[in-house]
């Protein structure tokens, strides 16, 4: 059961913030979700669960140096560029 | 007119392809400003792009698709020109290089005509979603096109190009194309490269077309398949022509009809789809009951996949190297999150929320677990069809179009819409689905046969077989 408790934790790990009113809906909207996600709890065959095999780790790309892009390319997309760097906020 | 025939009209200067990039131009400002199918249209580069391909053409050195016009989906990545995945996290974010998709049609110089609106991320099955607002469907324009690539199946249908790129995660080609009358053709995982498609669920997302025909779509990957060295999960097979089963006799075939596909969905729909079986019959085809017992767990498992794979996909807008940037936050995990919660629409928000949910410790074993091993169980019950069946037929939608803004508010009827395209994502298989009937409104019914793995030349060749003995209509506009 999806409390706004449990939408709040979520938030924090997904790293959204919602308003009090947004909470609320959201909480609704995951509580419905979740009751449908149920249906895979009923499943029971013990089997391997799957993991992607389309990858041939045989035949990979050898990891060796290629050029890339400029920064300045890279930086066109950013607002906030300073010294040729991102700009970020501050974290300590 | 079909590929094939544009292709004979430029190589014999019956057109040029100034001319012929000009005339969908003009198409799309008279008919766009309703269909909304394009979020940005390229007119100076598509002229510019037109010229160079005329200049190919004038030498004989034209490729297949030298001076074709084609739109492509915006969340596959064009070098210099904006790429939004239909988001405001990405409104004015301009790749620095091409997807490999969209780098193989430049190699034979086709016409970009512009960039097609979509579900936002790709999320959704009406692209109503869109951040720029939804695309109408053609055949109704109070009706949605389906999604997520509704703009790439509604500029097909409504003429505005003569193809179209598309991606598809649980049916985002094959049903909007079903909505709006066209064809749609998602091939194998691991045929077209992921390099450039911006991505929502690495494991399940492929590139795919739109097209006016089986054999358009068919012509359309011969140029764009292949292997990468930039996506590991690329084939390395070498598929030779992909329409070169089309016109084979196909009367030996068998097609497996599985039973659960029929339940549910809309009487008009299920007989629809039962009289194309029926005609296959009539060719000579076995028709073979089947069953996929594990669809009733499908939609789940997809979406827990999926939405796992989002979550750890989308953390990389944050805000800070590229897209979007909230202006406020004191620190640095503020500025995360409101950038996030500003620059993300709600269904976005709802699969991330899901994604973190399922990956979360205390959840993990019951739910993402569970639906990998679902999609085990999915992929052998398949091959367990394939065994005795050579392709198969079902519904693409268990609906045709409905009204736009019907089902906006509620997720899960959203969700469960899906169960007839997801599980071939979720086993990796190739599918193509064509208009197989109208409803009592006018609105085109769609039809999916599904092949084995890299076997989209079968697939082709059975879809093409309907279409040419089917009347197809065209959309009024």
């Amino acid at each position: 059961m999806f409390d706004e408790k449990l939408t709040a934790h979520m938030a924090e790990l997904s790293k959204l913030s919602f308003t009090p009113e947004e909470l609320t809906a959201m909480t609704k909207d995951m509580t419905d979700i979740i009751a449908l996600m149920d249906t895979v709890c009923d499943f029971s065959p013990e089997i391997k669960p799957y993991a992607l095999d389309a990858v041939d780790y045989e035949e990979l790309r050898k990891d060796e140096y290629q050029d890339s892009y400029s920064t300045e390319k890279i930086l066109e997309n950013t607002e906030n560029v300073k010294n040729n760097s991102f700009v970020v906020p501050k974290v300590v | 007119m079909t590929l094939t025939e544009l292709r004979k009209k430029l190589d014999s200067h019956e057109i040029g392809a100034v001319e012929l990039a000009q005339d969908y131009l003009k198409k799309i400002k008279e008919r766009d400003a309703v269909i909304n199918s394009y979020i940005t249209v390229c007119e100076e580069e598509a002229i510019e792009m037109a010229k160079k391909a005329q200049g190919v053409i004038d030498r004989g050195e034209a490729k297949p698709l030298t001076g074709i016009p084609v739109s492509v989906k915006d969340n596959i990545c064009t070098d210099g020109i904006r790429t939004t995945c239909a988001s405001r996290m990405l409104e004015d974010f301009v790749p620095v290089y091409d997807a490999t998709a969209v780098a193989k049609l430049k190699a034979e110089n086709y016409v970009m005509l512009g960039k097609t609106n979509m579900d936002e991320f790709a999320m959704g099955g009406s692209s109503q979603t869109s951040y720029f607002g939804g695309p109408t469907n053609p055949y109704n324009t109070d009706c949605v096109t389906g999604g997520s690539s509704g703009g790439a199946a509604a500029s097909v249908a409504a003429g505005l190009c003569a193809a179209a790129l598309g991606s598809d995660t649980g049916g985002s080609v094959r049903q909007p194309s079903a909505f709006c009358g066209v064809t749609g053709l998602k091939p194998t995982y691991g045929t077209v490269s992921r390099w450039g498609l911006i991505a929502f669920a690495s494991s399940l997302d492929q590139i795919g077309v739109v097209a006016n025909s089986a054999e358009d779509t068919a012509y359309v990957l011969n140029t764009i398949y292949g292997y990468d060295e930039n996506d590991a999960t690329t084939s390395q097979k070498s598929m030779g022509d992909y329409t070169s089963m089309v016109g084979e006799d196909i009367s030996k075939l068998k097609i497996g009809v599985p039973k659960e596909f029929f339940e549910g969905t809309d009487d008009e729909v299920r007989e629809a789809v039962l009289k194309a079986a029926d005609y296959y019959k009539h060719l000579g085809c076995e028709i073979v009951e089947c069953s996929l017992p594990s669809l009733k767990y499908a939609v789940a498992a997809y979406y827990l996949i999926s939405s796992a794979e989002a979550a750890s996909n989308l953390s990389r807008f944050d805000g800070i190297k590229y897209g979007y940037r909230s202006n406020v936050g004191e620190d640095y995990n503020e500025l995360i999150k409101n950038t996030r919660r500003e620059g993300f629409g709600n269904e976005v928000k709802h699969r991330i929320m899901l994604g973190n949910y399922a990956l979360c410790s205390g959840y993990y074993d019951a739910y993402y677990n569970n639906a990998r091993r679902i999609r085990t169980q999915i992929r052998n019950e398949y091959s367990a069809i394939f065994e005795k069946c050579d392709v198969i037929l079902t519904p693409t939608a268990p609906t045709t179009a409905y009204k736009i803004g019907e089902q906006e508010n509620d997720p899960v009827k959203m969700y469960t819409a899906d169960i007839c395209t997801v599980t071939v994502n979720i086993a990796g298989l190739p599918a193509i689905s064509t208009t197989c009937g109208y409803d009592k409104n006018g609105m085109p019914i769609g039809m999916s046969l599904t092949g084995k793995a890299f076997d989209e030349k079968t697939i082709v060749a059975v879809c093409d077989k309907f279409e040419k003995d089917f009347d197809r209509k065209e959309c009024a506009l």
